[in-house]
Formats: C-alpha cells, sequence, structure tokens
C-alpha cells in the first residue's frame, strides 16, 4: 500500500535533516499527522516564519533578524578584539564564560578538505573584510581542536597575519580540576608538547 | 552469542569520519593488517561519547573491531604510542595523504609496509619544514605498494636510463628516448637524473624536485581518474583570497 503524495512529499521533505534515513523520516511524519497536529501546524509556521525573517548579520555572520545583530549592536563591547568561531553554538558557550568582552565572528563550519568544504563555504573573504575595518587589532581564534578545526585557524592566521594584523590561539590542556591520572593520554601529550613557562 | 571476526586492538589511523543516521559516524581506518576498512562508530557524534575525541586523524591509535560485512561496528579505540603534533601546512599534507589513500587504496587489502611508511611520513611531516619532499618519497612509495609499475632505472626499451639524456614518461609505460604522440597531460618531459635521483631517494637537486612534483602529479592523475583532489582545490581556492 502506498500512502498518499502529500504524506511521501513530508517524509521527502524529512530527509533533508541531517542523520534523517526513510525509517525515522517516516516516524516522525506519522508522529506529527497522528499524534500531535498542533504541533506540526507550529513547526510549519515558524520554519515559514524564520525562513522569511532569519538571516546572517553583516558584521558577525552569526544567524539574526536584524541587519546587525544586538551583540554587534552593543556599545559595551571591545572593538579592537574579535574572536573567530565555528558555530553559534561555540559563541554562546564562550559568552557563558563572561570572560571574553570583544565581538565575534561566526564561520557557519570548518574547512573540511575531504568533504570539499573549502575556504568560501566558511565565509573566509567576509572575515577578512570584517577583521580589516581599521578597529580590529587582535584576532583570537577559538575554532575546535579537531585537525579541520586545527587547519581553519592555520589558514585564518596566515591570512590575517600577512595583512598585519594580531593574531592569538585559545590554549589547550588540563581541563579545570584536572587530575594527570584521569586525563586522556591525547591531552596530556599535547598539555606536555605546549608547556608553558612559569611567571 | 559469539561475536563473530572480532578484532582487537589492531594499530590504525583514522583516515576520515562522516555522519551516519542521528548519532553515529562511519569511520574510514587504514590498519596495518586490513589496510582500508569502514566501521560504525555507534553514538560517537552524542555529546559525552568516549570515542568522540579519539576519532582524530594522524594519530595513532588502536582499533577493536567486529563484523563481517564490509561496515564493522567498532567497539573501541585507544590512543596508540607516541603521539603526534601536525601543525599547520602539514595538516594539509595529511589531509591530502588521506584523500589519496581513500581514492586509491581498495577496501581490505592490507599493506603493512605503506602503514608502516604513513605512520614514518607523519612523524617527518611533524618534526620537519620540508614537506614537499615528503610528500614526493610517499606518493611515489605508495603508488609502488599498491602494485602500479613505476619504472625509474630503465626505459621502456629495457635499457638503462641515462642522467644527461631528455626523455618522455608515459604512465603504464615509463620512460621512452622518442616522441610520444600522446596529449600533454598523459606525459612529462624530464631529465634521465630525476628518474635515477627518485631511485636512491635523492630529492636534493632543485630540478629534480621540480621534475618529481610533476611526474607524480601526472602519474597520480592518470590512476585518480577524473574527480579532482578536494584538498589540491581547496589550496587552490585559498590562494585566490
Ligand atoms: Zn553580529
Amino acid at each position: 500500500m502506498r500512502n498518499p503524495p502529500a504524506l511521501e512529499q513530508l517524509v521527502e521533505s524529512l530527509r533533508c535533516l541531517p542523520g534523517v534515513g526513510p525509517k525515522s523520516a517516516l516516524r516522525m511524519a506519522y508522529h506529527l499527522l497522528q499524534r500531535d497536529r498542533s504541533g506540526a501546524n507550529g513547526l510549519a509556521q515558524a520554519l515559514h516564519n524564520a525562513l522569511q525573517v532569519v538571516t546572517h548579520c553583516s558584521l558577525c555572520n552569526t544567524f539574526s533578524e536584524d541587519i546587525v545583530c544586538p551583540l554587534c549592536a552593543a556599545d559595551n563591547r571591545d572593538p579592537t578584539l574579535l574572536c573567530v568561531v565555528e558555530m553559534p553554538t561555540d559563541l554562546m558557550m564562550l559568552e557563558q564564560t563572561r570572560v571574553f568582552q570583544g565581538r565575534y565572528f561566526v564561520l557557519m563550519g570548518k574547512l573540511s578538505p575531504l568533504d570539499g568544504i573549502g575556504p568560501k563555504e566558511i565565509h573566509l573573504e567576509k572575515l577578512l573584510k570584517r577583521a580589516q575595518d581599521g578597529v580590529v587589532e587582535e584576532v583570537v581564534l577559538a575554532t575546535n581542536y579537531t585537525v579541520e578545526g586545527e587547519a581553519t585557524a592555520h589558514y585564518i592566521s596566515e591570512l590575517l597575519r600577512s595583512r598585519g594584523l594580531k593574531v592569538s590561539r585559545i590554549a589547550r590542556g588540563l581541563p579545570m580540576g584536572g587530575e594527570i591520572e584521569h586525563v586522556d593520554s591525547g591531552t596530556l601529550a599535547q598539555a606536555l608538547m605546549e608547556r608553558r613557562s612559569v611567571r | 552469542m559469539a561475536v563473530l571476526h572480532k578484532q582487537d586492538n589492531q594499530p590504525v589511523y583514522v583516515l576520515h569520519t562522516y555522519p551516519f543516521k542521528e548519532t553515529s559516524l562511519v569511520v574510514e581506518l587504514f590498519s596495518r593488517d586490513f589496510g582500508r576498512v569502514a566501521a560504525v562508530a555507534k553514538g560517537a557524534r552524542r555529546p559525552r561519547s568516549a570515542m568522540r575525541g579519539m576519532l582524530q586523524s594522524f594519530q595513532p591509535l588502536l582499533a577493536t573491531w567486529s563484523g563481517k560485512a564490509e561496515l564493522k561496528t567498532l567497539h573501541s579505540l585507544e590512543w596508540g604510542s607516541g603521539l603526534l603534533l601536525l601543525q599547520g601546512d602539514a595538516l594539509m599534507c595529511g589531509f591530502y595523504m588521506n584523500e589519496l589513500l581513500l581514492r586509491l587504496l581498495p577496501r581490505e587489502d592490507s599493506h603493512d609496509a605503506l602503514f608502516a611508511y604513513y605512520g614514518d611520513t607523519l612523524r617527518t611531516l611533524s618534526q620537519n619544514a620540508e614537506h614537499a619532499t615528503s610528500l614526493r618519497r610517499f606518493e611515489l612509495r605508495m603508488l609502488q605498494e599498491m602494485g602500479y609499475a613505476v619504472p625509474l632505472l630503465n626505459d621502456e626499451r629495457d635499457q638503462p636510463i641515462e642522467a644527461e639524456r631528455i626523455y618522455e614518461y608515459v604512465a603504464e609505460r615509463g620512460a621512452s628516448t622518442g616522441v610520444t604522440p600522446l596529449p600533454a597531460a598523459n606525459r612529462v618531459q624530464l631529465r634521465g637524473k630525476t628518474l635515477l635521483d627518485m631511485a636512491r631517494d635523492d630529492y636534493a637537486d632543485s630540478q629534480t624536485q621540480q621534475q618529481s612534483k610533476q611526474l607524480m602529479r601526472m602519474l597520480l592523475a592518470h590512476y585518480l581518474g577524473d574527480k579532482p583532489l578536494h584538498t589540491r582545490q581547496l589550496l587552490i581556492d585559498l590562494q585566490g583570497l
């Protein structure tokens, strides 16, 4: 037995979500149409609305409803410091620390050479323009400590340093409260290789 | 129930990972004893997955997996000995080697000598800034280990290569002294000395460096087919910024 065409189309559409195969998509579609029609309605409207109003901040590239997002528009942030992160969730985590008072740039990804994700996909041209606004003095690279995040940080730093900007990278090593006995040997090896002199 | 075909603590490197279902990853491993193996790391995309932080390329790891089908199940990973720190351009060299292996190495075809050489190359890349020579050596060694003939000492008529002579090198055929009626993309003109230097693993001469690069690029293009390498394109795009 075949499902009605509109249901088939919904299943097909749900499959655009990452990690959702035909079976999960069918399960979701049944759930939305059978168990939670009001939830489904809310989802449809929210999706439609988000597509209409959400765009990227012209300065930091994160999701925003305004041309300049509230964080970039705030006047109590240090405009000489620019922190580069991979995703908006990284920005939120850094904001929670309340340690960083500068501004941000969100790449919306990372260089991923084997997946064909290059400089264009992570908006490097926009970052170069943003960092060279004449006010930014130091760029803090807070991409992940994965091989892709490291490669991303490396190439951004090459591009920015050749344009006369100061570039730094967030540190790595033992976590807060970390005990050597219980830390994984990868982290420990990095901490040893990147040890710093005691002031 | 006994777990079928379980392989314990096998020396491996992660070549690449990609998302699989909601929370898992498919991991492309290069293992010493089984060659290229694909395995599912179940739940590896969950925040607290034990494997999550270890699924990094360019690190010697020990992997335990099971399964008979093409896609295995990865049970555990541990750090192997001698952690490596690839930085800067060396990372892109690593991605390039991984892409070559993913494209050219058939699945489950053991190449323990190539595995050892891959590890040696990663170590060299992490310690030394002269990356081009490391890559030339790896490219040549990889093709040879995979069974592709790259004759360096004799020409196609089995005459010894002469250092001062100019040859045309053609994939699958080798060096010839005559002119081959082939498109320029399928042949490279070079000195005999370049071939002899490559055979002796000596890349000190700048002309050898340049000509060996052209030769390896032509040979790799021949075996890779039409689809270009992502890593090469990425470097070209970065140059354009
Ligand atoms: Zn903004």
